[in-house]
């Protein structure tokens, strides 16, 4: 589903991706983890093109992210969780959900519609509909969030750590919600920081560190016998 | 000295359409320059070498030329280039709406760079294009937290706007002056001037603060 080829991303001077070969394969969860500043969010905000690689190749849904016109379309099949949920706080939680739906994919608003408020079932949030994203709690604006971009019907989810910006008695509304995708067999790309979200649902773990793929595997290979001293070293630290 | 109170009362009515002209022209300026400003204002920061360059020549030229000169230049300048007299009207308009633009811009810029990144992140990665995604996530945003610097603008322009009775254009300043011309009564009538663009002011700076807080949400 996706191919990542020589990556390489450079801010300035600062070498954030270092080289990063990697696949992703349908209905799969990746789990991306490791330290703050090792280039993970980078590497995930490479995929959908919201940072311009320096070099290497990306190839999403058979469509390498080339062209302008590629992109749009490669974002409509991508979707994003951010850390911060950056919803639309001018717009209700339906009206969230509904302008991508009706603007890109040209959904008559009564369809529109009805794709939202499903998503919000799905989400446990049916009675917020009307509500604004102010009037929510960080958990709850995160599942809008993530009914936002489901609307989309993406190939796709990335998840830039979506729990980070939660009080804690929120998290887990947020990570069931990705549980049950994942069990739905949506491809997903999760960086985040929860070990038990990674080992329960993800089907492979990648360590970075420094801007380089240090070792990956599955979660039982992962959290009972990483072969890297780095990887064993930001284990010990977290777990 | 004799206050002439009488005066004041003969001269109201053809005062008080000079004042309505003067909304009038600071209206259409505005409308102008709120267009101008707008795309403009986005212009300033785009990405395009060219595009953001021309923006910024206007910007500066405006911004450091007097408004009095700009009138002059269009008034009495332009039409040796067009071969044709232009109208006082078109004139004043003109000239306030291209200045009011760059001034417009300015706050267009400002408001759309307070709004958050993730915003447009947000948007595009849902396959808008950058276009759709100003249209319908940026602007409104920005739109509501410009209300009050354009408010300001609003109420700068239409006591600019006394500039344009240089060329001879009847708004509120003109119809004094006219006024003086015939009965000498100089301080009854700029005092009753300076009143009518008081109460005109006043009422757009209520009007706007009533707005700002309307829209506060958000």
């Amino acid at each position: 589903m996706i191919t990542i080829k020589g990556l390489h991303k450079k801010f300035g001077k600062l070498h954030v991706l270092k080289g990063i070969d990697a696949n992703i394969k349908e209905k799969e969860v990746v789990v991306i983890i490791g330290p703050s500043g090792s280039g993970k969010s980078t590497l995930l905000r490479c995929i959908n093109y919201l940072e311009e690689p320096t070099e290497g190749e990306i190839i999403v849904d058979g469509i390498p992210l080339t062209s302008e016109a590629n992109i749009n379309k490669v974002r409509e099949e991508v979707g994003m969780v951010f850390q911060r949920f950056n919803l639309f706080p001018h717009m209700s939680v339906l009206d969230n959900i509904m302008l991508a739906p009706m603007k890109v994919r040209k959904m008559s608003k009564a369809d529109a519609e009805k794709v939202a408020l499903d998503l919000l079932d799905k989400v446990g949030l049916n009675d917020k509909a009307s509500a604004y994203p102010e009037q929510l709690s960080g958990g709850q604006q995160q599942r809008v969030a993530i009914a936002r971009a489901l609307a989309m019907k993406p190939k796709v989810m990335l998840f830039d750590e979506p729990t980070s910006a939660l009080d804690p008695e929120m998290i887990n509304e947020v990570l069931d919600v990705m549980k049950t995708l994942a069990k739905e067999g949506m491809t997903m790309a999760v960086v985040t920081h929860e070990m038990g979200f990674a080992r329960e649902v993800g089907d492979r773990v990648i360590f970075m560190d420094e801007g380089r793929i240090i070792e990956e595997g599955t979660p039982d290979h992962f959290f009972n016998a990483a072969k890297e001293d780095r990887t064993k070293t930001f284990l010990s630290k977290i777990l | 000295m004799n206050f002439d109170f009488d005066l004041i009362v003969r001269s109201l009515p053809l005062l008080l359409m000079g004042a309505g002209i003067t909304i009038q022209i600071t209206a259409i300026s505005v409308g102008i320059g709120l267009l101008i400003g707008m795309f403009v204002g986005i212009a300033r920061l785009s990405k395009n070498w060219a595009v953001k360059m021309a923006a910024t020549l206007y910007v500066d030229f405006i911004r450091g030329t007097p408004l009095l000169v700009q009138i002059f230049i269009i008034y009495f300048a332009l039409p040796l280039i067009l071969g044709q007299r232009i109208d006082p009207f078109v004139a004043a308009i003109t000239a306030c709406g291209i200045n009011s633009g760059a001034y417009v811009a300015e706050i267009f810029r400002g408001g759309i760079q307070s709004i958050d990144k993730g915003q447009m992140e947000a948007g595009r990665s849902l396959g808008m294009t950058w276009g759709q995604t100003m249209y319908h996530i940026i602007l409104p945003q920005a739109f509501k937290r410009i209300i009050p610097p354009l408010g300001n603008e609003f109420i700068a322009m239409l006591k600019d706007s006394s500039l344009v009775s240089v060329i001879g254009f009847e708004e509120l300043t003109r119809r004094g002056q006219l006024i003086i011309a015939r009965t000498y009564g100089s301080f009854e009538i700029w005092l009753t001037v300076a009143v009518i663009y008081l109460i005109m002011t006043l009422t757009i700076s209520r009007l706007v603060d009533y707005l700002e807080r309307r829209y506060k949400i958000g």
